[in-house]
């Protein structure tokens, strides 16, 4: 138990930390990967942010770039229309400039000078906003956008394409000046676009706004960017700008990421053609950013449910795996549990044993010691003899229990199934049983009920062994005074109209048995081991013994007891019926009276009664009886016999016996039903006029073989019933190798049954006689088995195979062997029947009148 | 010496026999038979000739008419000698061989000493 209880908790503890590892892992690599992703996720969302502002910034600076080449080139084509050298300085010359810049939607015309004084021609006056550069550039007769103001204020992006007109109010115009709304730009170039991402600025060199997209408060973006930027990434500010000026030196394209405003954007610079001018594209990344990070937030959802399952799960077989080992372990903890029970069981086993032989063996190494001392004393060395013999006789059945124990175990246990009748098994029995139930002054009956077949296949041995187990054990456990019975019920079997289920019940009035040892009697080893039980001696190994049989047998055996009031075991049987001579067993049709208190019983006798051609009344006692016999006295119906129980409420059998021989005379013959041993009542019964006794348990032939010297009329009075049988003319041929054995058979068989008897030396001698003779001519064999040339298995098996068609005679086995596996060996070779040597006339005489019908 | 004399000198079952052959006259017939058997002197040579199932055979053949003639002393030796050599593969302990020889002796000795 504490090992079961270690070894749960080192399993839980190695349960819980590997799934708390578990978790741990799976937490920290989704962490790693979410961080990783979230990381990567910014990265990519920089560089897809580089190229979308690059290409962003391309396409406006282009866009700028093709715009402002276009209205150049509508200017140029104004210059090139009026050609400045043949220009002459009239109205119509100006008048036609302004119609085509009209029609171009210029908002303004003029021409300037190289001091750069504007002459409008048509439009708002301009002012140069960064006049300076401006000149330098277009006095080198370049083509040049600059930025200047109308009179109202307003911005306006003008293009000058150098030309040497005359202006209206003299001197020569270096430039002729086209001037286009900056919103107009604006729109062109989107830059005020809301719904972008973007958004864009025009800067000069220095800093300031060309064009802006929103107003700002501030005129440069260099100190609105120094304002308003954070530090980040390590860089500040300043270093931003630095850099951000020396792209512009380079006339580079220069892309940063930095917070402004509190937010992440994302700045491209890159110069604009025909200007000193830069484009500043700005992307914020909150939108992008929120967008991602609720897609991070989706995916780290995403990823901790997936985990919740996986964990959910892993959990789930962890504890699924959990009960099975742990099961597992209990199942081997029951396992181990049982066998070190098993071996307990056997070494206790051993011990009781080894004590219990010692005991006996004791008795006959001291007894025979004593007969040595005193072996001239007859009585005394008799004495000790018998002492001998009955402790020689109790060691034996223990050794023959462990050795039944042992071939059980081994699997080696069968059974012999042969014609047995029951009446046989339970007379031997009860002859058995009967000594040891009267040194204890035990009560002991048997009942039988409704035995219809007396003759089933069973193995007699083992059936005797198991009831004797039983019948022993009861006599044992059951103290002086007791009582036990034994009853035979027969009933129709489940297993077929060829088969009759027997019900055996031994009961006692013992001392019982604990529930606990109820539950285990059946095992082997085992003994109750209570101080009362320990006086009485056995090797523990009869009930498992008795069990083992009764399965092989394929019945059941139960138990009920309880302590101190009794026991009661129960086998249920299932035999074939063997149908052996019944037909024989037919009686006059007589009138009989059965005497018996037990209603059972009583019914029983009746029922086999009839069955052997009697009819026969009951009554339930002495008085009863009387008064029935009153009525029929003297009619045709008159009873024939009478039995009489002798236990008998009121008038017990003795007493209704005289009472009948007093009012009827005693030409009525009474037969006292006793119990197994009559001798102690005899004389009082003789007296009373009782003719015979019938020994319970009343079987048919019981009855059958106690009756049947009344047929006829002339009965005799003496109990015998044995009657000499003859066989006059019968011829039998005896197999024997011995002369005196031979002669000796030889001459009782002539002498006693009147049989004819001849010899066969051999079995090779006893085939070819057989063989040789008319069929029909030989009635039986009496086969020795050991003989010379040819011994009585081979010589039975030859006759069997001769094909004749007498080869089925009787043949009867006769020799010295009395084990019953010599017995099984004279079955199986086809012999009929078995008789030990010395040779029993009487029982040859019985097996010829069996077998021959005579 | 008288048939029952003999019987109790050779620890025989004269009871027991008497109730099988019925006759006193048959007994001592069989018995006075015995004395010619060849059924010891072919277990005593065949056990010299180490030939072990002839003297098994002979041996039961033996005891089988110490049971009919009830001599129960001499199958009381006979019977451990025949079992030690069914299926045997060694010869029998001396002993046993020794005791039968002993019982033998006094049997036919006894039967010898018969009143006519």
């Amino acid at each position: 138990m504490e090992n079961l209880k270690s070894s749960k908790k080192k399993t839980m503890r190695f349960l819980a930390i590997s799934l708390i590892v578990l978790i741990v892992i799976c937490v920290s690599a989704l962490s790693a990967f979410a961080w990783v992703v979230s990381k990567k996720n910014e990265s990519t969302l920089n560089s897809v942010g580089e190229l979308y502002m690059h290409g962003m910034s391309e396409r406006i600076s282009d866009h700028f770039g093709t715009t402002i080449s276009l209205r150049m080139d509508q200017v140029e084509a104004m210059v090139r229309s009026f050609p400045p050298d043949e220009v002459v300085a009239t109205e119509d010359t100006y008048n036609g400039l302004i119609e085509q810049a009209k029609i171009c939607e210029f908002s303004s015309l003029a021409l300037c000078d190289d001091n750069g004084k504007f002459e409008v021609l048509y439009g708002d006056a301009l002012e140069m906003i960064e006049p300076i550069s401006f000149f330098n550039s277009l006095n080198s007769g370049e083509e040049k956008v600059g930025v200047a103001r109308t009179q109202a204020g307003q911005k306006v992006m003008i293009l000058c394409v150098p030309a040497k007109y005359p202006m209206p109010q003299g001197g020569t115009a270096s430039a002729l000046v086209a001037a286009v709304s900056a919103d107009y730009i604006r729109q062109i170039l989107a830059l005020d676009a809301t719904d972008l991402l973007t958004y864009s600025h025009i800067i000069r060199h220095d800093g300031t706004y060309v064009i802006r997209s929103v107003d700002k408060e501030k005129d440069n973006y260099f100190e609105r960017a120094l304002e308003n930027l954070s530090e980040f990434d390590g860089k500040t500010p300043q270093i931003y700008l630095a850099e951000l000026r020396d792209s512009m030196e380079a006339h580079e394209d220069y892309s940063a990421i930095m917070i402004m405003d509190n937010e992440r954007r994302h700045l491209y610079c890159t110069p604009l053609p025909y200007t000193d001018w830069y484009l500043i594209t700005v992307m914020p990344y909150g939108m992008l950013d929120e967008t991602l990070s609720s897609l991070s937030e989706q995916v780290l959802i995403c990823l901790f449910i997936s985990l919740g399952v996986i964990l959910l799960v892993l959990f789930i077989i962890f504890a699924m795996y959990f009960r099975m080992t742990q099961k597992q372990i209990r199942e081997l903890e029951d396992t181990r549990r049982e066998a070190v029970r098993a071996n307990k069981a056997k070494s206790e086993f051993l011990s009781n044993m080894s004590h219990d032989i010692r005991t006996p063996m004791n008795a006959i190494i001291g007894m025979t010691a004593i007969a040595v001392a005193n072996i001239d004393n007859k009585p005394q060395v008799q004495s000790c003899l018998k002492k001998i013999s009955i402790s020689g006789q109790h060691l034996l059945g223990l050794i023959n229990d462990v050795l039944d124990m042992s071939k059980i175990e081994s699997g080696k246990m069968t059974l012999s199934v042969e014609v047995v009748s029951l009446r046989e098994t339970v007379e031997n029995i009860v002859s058995i049983i009967q000594p040891q139930v009267k040194a204890k002054s035990q009560k002991f009956d048997v009942f039988i009920y409704d035995i219809e077949n007396e003759n089933v296949y069973c193995d007699s041995v083992r059936l005797n062994q198991v009831l004797l187990n039983l019948l022993s054990n009861a006599v044992k456990y059951t103290p002086e005074g007791g009582s036990i019975s034994m009853s035979l019920r027969e009933e129709k079997s489940p297993k077929g109209d060829n088969f009759v289920r027997m019900n055996i019940c031994i009961k006692d009035s013992g001392i019982g048995m604990t529930p606990e040892f109820k539950e285990k009697i059946f095992d082997s080893f085992t003994r109750e081991d209570i101080k009362r039980v320990r006086k009485t001696e056995g090797s523990g190994l009869g009930m498992s013994i008795t069990k083992y049989i009764v399965d092989a047998m394929g019945g059941e055996i139960s138990v009920e007891s309880e302590q101190g009031v009794g026991s009661e075991f129960r086998v249920v049987l299932d035999m074939e019926r063997a149908d052996v001579f019944e037909k024989e067993m037919v009686l006059p049709n007589w009138n009989m009276l059965v005497v018996d208190d037990d209603e059972q019983l009583r019914c029983s006798a009746v029922a086999a009664l009839n069955s052997i051609g009697v009819s026969a009344d009951c009554a339930p006692d002495g008085e009863t009886a009387v008064e029935m016999l009153k009525k029929r006295r003297g009619k045709p119906n008159d009873y024939k016999i009478i039995l009489l129980d002798w236990k008998l409420p009121g008038m017990d059998g003795i007493e209704t016996a005289r009472e009948i021989h007093k009012q009827f005379g005693n030409d009525i013959p009474i037969l006292l039903i006793s119990a197994y041993d009559w001798s102690d009542i005899e004389d009082e019964a003789r007296a009373a006029g009782i003719d015979g006794f019938i020994s319970k348990p009343l079987f048919k032939s019981t009855l059958y073989l106690g009756l049947r010297k009344y047929v006829g009329e002339e009965y005799t009075d003496n109990g015998h019933t044995d009657e000499e049988i003859r066989f006059d003319g019968l011829r039998v041929l005896v197999a024997e190798d011995n002369t005196l054995n031979w002669e000796i058979a030889s001459e009782l068989l002539t002498s006693q049954l009147g049989v004819e008897a001849e010899l066969a030396e051999n079995g090779q001698v006893c085939v070819d006689k057989f063989k040789n003779s008319p069929v029909g001519y030989y009635d039986a064999i009496l086969m020795d088995i050991r003989m010379p040339v040819m011994n009585g298995y081979e010589a039975t098996e030859a006759i069997r195979a001769s094909g004749r068609e007498d080869s089925g005679v009787l043949i009867v086995a006769m020799t010295a062997d009395v084990f019953s596996e010599d017995i099984d060996k004279c079955m199986k070779c086809g012999m009929d029947a078995h008789v030990a040597k010395p040779i029993d006339i009487n029982a040859i005489g019985r097996l010829l009148h069996s077998h021959l019908g005579k | 010496m008288l048939l029952k004399e003999c019987y109790e000198r050779i620890g025989g079952d004269y009871d027991g026999v008497l109730s099988r052959m019925i006759s006193e006259a048959t007994v001592k017939k069989f018995a006075v038979k015995f004395l010619s058997d060849k059924s010891y002197d072919l277990l005593i040579s065949s056990l010299e000739n180490a030939d072990l199932k002839e003297a098994f055979r002979a041996a039961h053949t033996l005891k089988g008419i110490c049971q009919n003639l009830g001599f129960n002393m001499l199958f009381g030796s006979v019977d451990p000698l025949t079992e030690s050599l069914r299926n045997a593969d060694a010869p029998p302990p001396k002993e046993l061989v020794e005791a039968v020889k002993r019982d033998y002796e006094k049997t036919v000795s006894a039967i010898a000493m018969l009143d006519e």
